[in-house]
This record gives C-alpha cells, structure tokens and sequence, in this order.
C-alpha cells in the first residue's frame, strides 16, 4: 500500500498531449477514501495530476482498460487492463493559479496522482474574481461551484448544444438569468432571437418583449422590422423576388428617387443627397413604388411610346365623366384605366410603352402589402412612411427600443413571423443590429462600450449548411469579425450538425449537453479546440441539466450540473405529460369541457394566451413569502 | 382583476384567486404553474378555501367540471 493515498500509478507511454498510465498494482481498485471522503479511482472524465518538480500537470482520464494499452504491448500483455489513458490539459505552480496549456512534458515512470476536492477546488474555485459567474457546480463535487468567465463568454462567443429534452433552454434560461443579475451588471445587454416564444415567461421580470401580436396587458411591445431599414439585396427577396437585371436596375434607380424624395421633405441626420445610396436605411413609400410602378407598366394612354407622360395617362371614367377609381398607394388599390383600342382615330388608347417585364412581381408584392401577416414589416407602426416618405419615428427610437431598454434583456419573439421569410428577416435583424453597433463602436451606446450578447435560439432553423441565406451570412460575420466591435452570439442548437462548420467553430466556448446521434456528436468534437474525445464521449451518456463546458470561458473543461432557474422561471418548453402517477397527466385524467372556438380565436390571434385570463393586481413574483 | 391570493393548506395548491365578476378562479401550483378555472360559481371558490386540502377539493369538483386555460 503506497503511503499517499491519491497515488494512481505512473505514466509510461508520452505522445504530445496524450499519455498513457499503468496503475499501480498496489492501488486498490474501486474506492479509496481521502480525508474522510470516497475517491472513485479510474473514472472516465475525471482529473489527475502529475507533479513535476515546482509544477503540477493536469490531465482528465479519456479511457481505462484493454483499449487503452499501447498497441505494441497489447501482444504481450492481453491481459493488461491496468491502463489508463489521459489528455493533458495544463499546469499549475503548487501554489499558483491553474494555467491552459503546457510548457513541459512527463516522463516515464512519474508519478499520476488522483485529484482531491481540495485540489479541485484550488483549480476551479475563484469565486473572488468578479468576471466569474456561478452557472452551477461540478457534477462529481457538489461543493465545488462551476465559475464561467463572463468576458470569453460574451465576447468570444459560445454554443449550446444538446438533444431536445436535455435541459438547453433551461440552462440558457439559467445563464441569462445570471448574466442579468442587476446588482452585478446594471448594463447588461441581451437580445434574444426566440422562434418558438418561450423565453417570456423565464425572465418575465428582466426582459422587454416584443412580437408581432402583442399583448398590451402583460407588458409586450410590438415587433416592427422597417422595411426601408433593409439594403437593396435584402428588400428584394421580400418584395419583388429575383428580376432579370433590366427591371432589377429600374427598381433599384426608381427606390434611390424615393429615397431622395423622401429626404427632401425631411432631413436625417448624418445622410446627404451627396452619400445617400440605394442601402443607405431612409424611409421610402414602398407603397409609392408599388403604385407608380404598377402605373408605369399598366396605365394606357392616348399617344404612342415615347410621347407617354404622366398627363397623358388615360383613366376610365363613368357616364358623369368622373374617374372611377383613381387608385391610392397606402391602402394598395389599383386605378382603373381605359382599354386600349385597335382601331386607329383620335380617340386611340395606346398600351403602355414601357418594356418592363414585371406585371406579376408588381402583383405579388401588391398582394404582401395587403395581406396583415406582413404588417409589421409594411405597415411598421410609427415608422410607416406616408407616400412622401415622411415617418413619425426614425430608426434611433427602434434601436433604442431593441438594444436600450431599461430591461437588460430583449426577447424579440418571432413567433408570429410566417415561416417563408424568417431565414431573410432573421439576416435582416442581425444585419441591422450588427450595423448600427459597428458604426457606433466609439459610442457609448456602441458596441465596444457596451457589448451585446445576441442569443440565436433554435439557430438550425436558419443556419444550416452552405446556406448563402442572409442569416448564415450575418451570423458568420458576427462570429468572425463581431469580437472586435463588441457583439457575441450564443448559438442555440438541437442539431449542431445542420449548423455551418464555420459559425461552430468560432464558438469559443461550448455547452454541450446530453447528444445522442453521433453525426452531432463529431460535429461538436470537431470543433472543440482541446483534445477531449474522451470526454466527448460522455455525451450521450450526460443527465439532463448536465453539460460539458470546454473552451474559454473555463479554465478546465468542467462536466457540470447547471442550476435550474426556480419552477416558475423556466423556458415554457417543458415536456407535457402524458401519463402522471397523481392523476394530472394529458390522457390519464377526466376530459375536460372542450371550447374549439377559443382554440380557434388563438390561432387566428396568433397569441397563446386565451383571452378570458383575468389578470392579478398583486403579481405572485412580486411577493416576498 | 383579482385583488389578492390567498395561499391554501395543500401539498400542491400553493395559492387561489377569484375574480367575481368574470366568475374566474385563479390556482396557482406549487411547481409554478398556474391555472384559471372559468365560470366558477362563488361557492366553489369558498369551498377550495374552507377544505381540508385544496388539492382534493380540486380534483373532486373543479377539474373536468370547469373550462379551464394555462396562464
């Protein structure tokens, strides 16, 4: 029995980082007790340390076994099940702080000892710097807290990944919450991006919403996306789709007139006739597009071709001689003109001369001006552009709606969004977002000054790969580039193998919970930078609310149980039961009284919330017990 | 608009409301969800407030009996 009773045995096989041990033969397999406290010893994914001299080295156990002999002792010991595996993640002085990375190596016969809660909490436990949140605590020690460092979080962006089920909103729920503690960071700032409206409830107290059918009573805000705000390429798809490049070029000329129009009868700041492009965001009647467009290819006239003008445009007119519809841009309605004729005289009504090739695109975004789903990107509220392209609001009030609001957090819920634009308005947000705090990164409101951190939840959805897509294209930008200017995304992921290589691995710090498919699982081992396979293949195997964080914003990768929120601040994505053991389970307990009529005043509302809710003057979290 | 809650006897009612003129009643869990019970006559509000447990008197009268929406 050796006389320290952490000595596991000695290494004997060094390839970079990775070494192998053989177990001594004294070391009881199984338990051994420390300080009064069990050590369970070969445990995959648990720490030792080989002391060298003045340092300490620590590497986390990957293997133990038959598999982990080296091969040319595996002839001659088949039996050989003494062994263990190790990657070396970094050193520590005896004394000192526990630094990433090595600056020597072991050799043969030094010695491997088994890692004590003391030490652990040497390495992990710093709870005295104040860039450090507590997320959780160590899954084998539960004494020992789980620290993250806020600055690599924030900045260097991070990725959560994990199986539905395995507790991923429920740990971004629980990071945001602590990120936002008010004490701790009275500036704070979050912009959630949440598909399936679920983070509301969560952080109800700390968070602005806003969606596109807001609720009044429970504080929501609407969710309005202008659409002058977008560049040329951006506002196409949406509006008028894919032009041959004739009418693209008339479009595109015909929106800078707008545009300068517009800035004729009210000035913005910072935008002259001189710089004003097509992209530069200043409103324009899109309205007025639409309806002079729609005349220039559909209106008749009485001279032919090239002698056409605005006078000359024929409308019909009723036996009073009055014009029967004039047609108005805002409410989308179409004048009605005269037919053409063939005979010739003085009384011929010619066709329109132009050679534009865009009566159905014309059709189409006529018919996305009036349908109401696409409200909140034609019709945005105070920002809606009269046909002169006056608004009531500019583009600071929306900002400062979205990025500051006296809430730290902002949930933009799009929910209400109609699936077939959601991938061009996400890039479109993103893009705006990105924009306004790159060119105000010398600004106090910028993002240098005050960084934002942008959480992408369900990012599959729209990140998916070789997606040209304007979201992956502004996602990839953020991640390159957005650490310099202060903008970290925190990618949400239930199948991190549909996300683009590129954006996973700019993810400088990785939540992975419980993985099941092995596509996944490699996608994430991939873009990790230590060499933790070993630990990568804890995955499937993790509990729920359990994850392995590895990168940045951690000294070691921790395998970590992470705090659940209170009961009554989680994500509303909890399973629904099916079967409960007291009687409150979907199908075990007695029908209850169905009203479809409500279900289907919901769904028209787009809005969960059933109307007959009263609401509670004293509001339950309010109260102190 | 309910005024107040009233916290019950009950290992899993935490707290009820009501509210007497839209006749809703309003539970709250104690795992943090809540419900409202619509058309509930007054009584049925007293009883959950003089029973032994609320959590019974729920299962007994309230559930299946009432229309009810998620908060």
């Amino acid at each position: 029995m050796p006389s320290d009773p952490t000595y596991l045995g000695t290494v004997e096989d060094v390839q970079g980082a990775t070494i192998r041990v053989v177990l001594d033969e004294r070391t009881v397999s199984g338990l051994t007790f420390i300080h009064g406290r069990g050590y369970r010893i070969g445990q995959v994914g648990s720490f030792v340390r080989i002391p060298l001299g003045f340092t300490d080295l620590f590497g986390i156990v990957s293997q133990v076994g038959a598999s982990a002999v080296p091969e040319k002792l595996a002839a001659t010991q088949p039996h050989g099940n003494r062994w263990m595996t190790i990657q070396l993640v970094g050193e520590g002085l005896h004394q000192g702080d526990f630094r990433r990375g090595l600056s020597q190596y072991p050799t043969v016969s030094d010695t491997v000892h088994l890692l004590t809660e003391g030490d652990l909490a040497k390495i992990y436990g710093r709870q005295d710097r104040p860039n450090f949140v507590k997320v959780g605590h160590l899954a084998s020690a539960e004494s020992i807290p789980s620290l993250i460092d806020v600055d690599r979080l924030v900045t260097r962006h991070s990725a959560v990944v994990g199986n539905t089920g395995a507790g991923k909103s429920t740990t971004v729920a629980g990071l945001l919450a602590s990120l936002s503690e008010k004490e701790r960071f009275p500036s704070a700032r979050i912009l959630i991006l949440d598909i399936h409206g679920e983070y509301a409830k969560a952080l109800d107290d700390r968070a602005t919403v806003f969606r596109v059918n807001p609720s009044a009573e429970r504080g929501e805000r609407p969710l309005y996306i202008p659409y002058w705000a977008m560049t040329f390429e951006e506002l196409l798809p949406l509006t008028l789709g894919l032009l041959p490049d004739a009418e693209r070029g008339a479009v595109l000329e015909k929106i800078s007139a707008l545009k300068s129009f517009a800035l004729l009868n009210q000035t913005r700041k910072g935008v002259t006739g001189d710089n004003l492009t097509v992209d530069s965001p200043v409103p324009f009647s899109i309205h007025r597009l639409w309806f002079d467009m729609h005349k220039l290819v559909n209106a008749t006239h009485n001279v032919a071709g090239s002698g056409q003008h605005a006078g000359s445009i024929q409308y019909l007119k009723d036996e009073s001689g009055i014009d029967v519809e004039r047609g108005d841009p805002l409410d989308v309605r179409p004048p009605t003109f005269k037919p053409a004729t063939q005979s010739a005289g003085v009384e011929k009504i010619f066709l329109s001369g132009s050679s534009l090739n865009i009566r159905r695109p014309l059709e189409s975004l006529a018919s996305r001006l009036r349908d109401p789903r696409f409200d909140f990107l034609f019709r945005p509220g105070k920002w809606t552009p009269s046909a002169e392209g006056h608004t009531e609001l500019d583009l600071d009030e929306l900002l400062e709606g979205w990025l500051g609001g006296e809430n730290p957090i902002t949930i933009l819920d799009l929910s209400g969004i109609p699936s077939s634009i959601l991938t061009d308005l996400v890039g479109v947000l993103l893009r705006v977002i990105y924009d306004a705090l790159f060119w105000g990164r010398n600004l106090p409101e910028g993002g240098r000054e005050r960084p934002l951190l942008l959480v992408l939840e369900e990012a599959h959805a729209y990140l998916s790969h070789g997606d040209k897509g304007p979201a992956a294209s502004a996602v990839r930008r953020i991640v390159k580039e957005g650490r310099k200017y202060g903008i970290g995304a925190m990618i949400v992921s239930q199948r991190p193998a549909e996300i683009d290589t590129t954006i996973l691995s700019q993810c400088g710090t990785i939540f992975a919970m419980r993985l099941a498919n092995s596509t996944d699982r490699s996608h994430v081992k991939g873009a990790v930078s230590d060499n933790l396979e070993g630990l990568f293949d804890m995955l499937p195997i993790l509990r729920t609310g359990e994850a392995i964080i590895v990168g940045e914003a951690v000294h070691l990768p921790i395998r970590t149980l992470i705090d659940p929120p209170a009961a009554n601040r989680r994500p509303d994505s909890t399973d629904p039961l099916i079967y409960d053991e007291f009687g409150a389970g979907g199908w075990d307990r007695q029908r209850a009284k169905s009203d479809y009529g409500e279900l289907v005043a919901v769904w028209r509302k787009q809005m969960p919330r059933s109307e007959n809710i009263v609401e509670i003057k004293e509001k339950s979290k309010h109260s102190k017990p | 608009m309910i005024d107040a809650l009233i916290s019950v006897e009950s290992s899993n009612v935490a707290r009820v409301g009501y509210d007497n003129d839209a006749q809703t009643l309003h539970v709250e869990f104690k795992n943090g969800n809540a419900y409202q019970y619509f058309d509930v006559p007054r009584h049925i509000f007293e009883g959950i407030l003089n029973a032994g447990s609320a959590g019974q008197y729920l299962n007994q009268v309230i559930k299946g009996s009432f229309r009810y929406a998620r908060v």
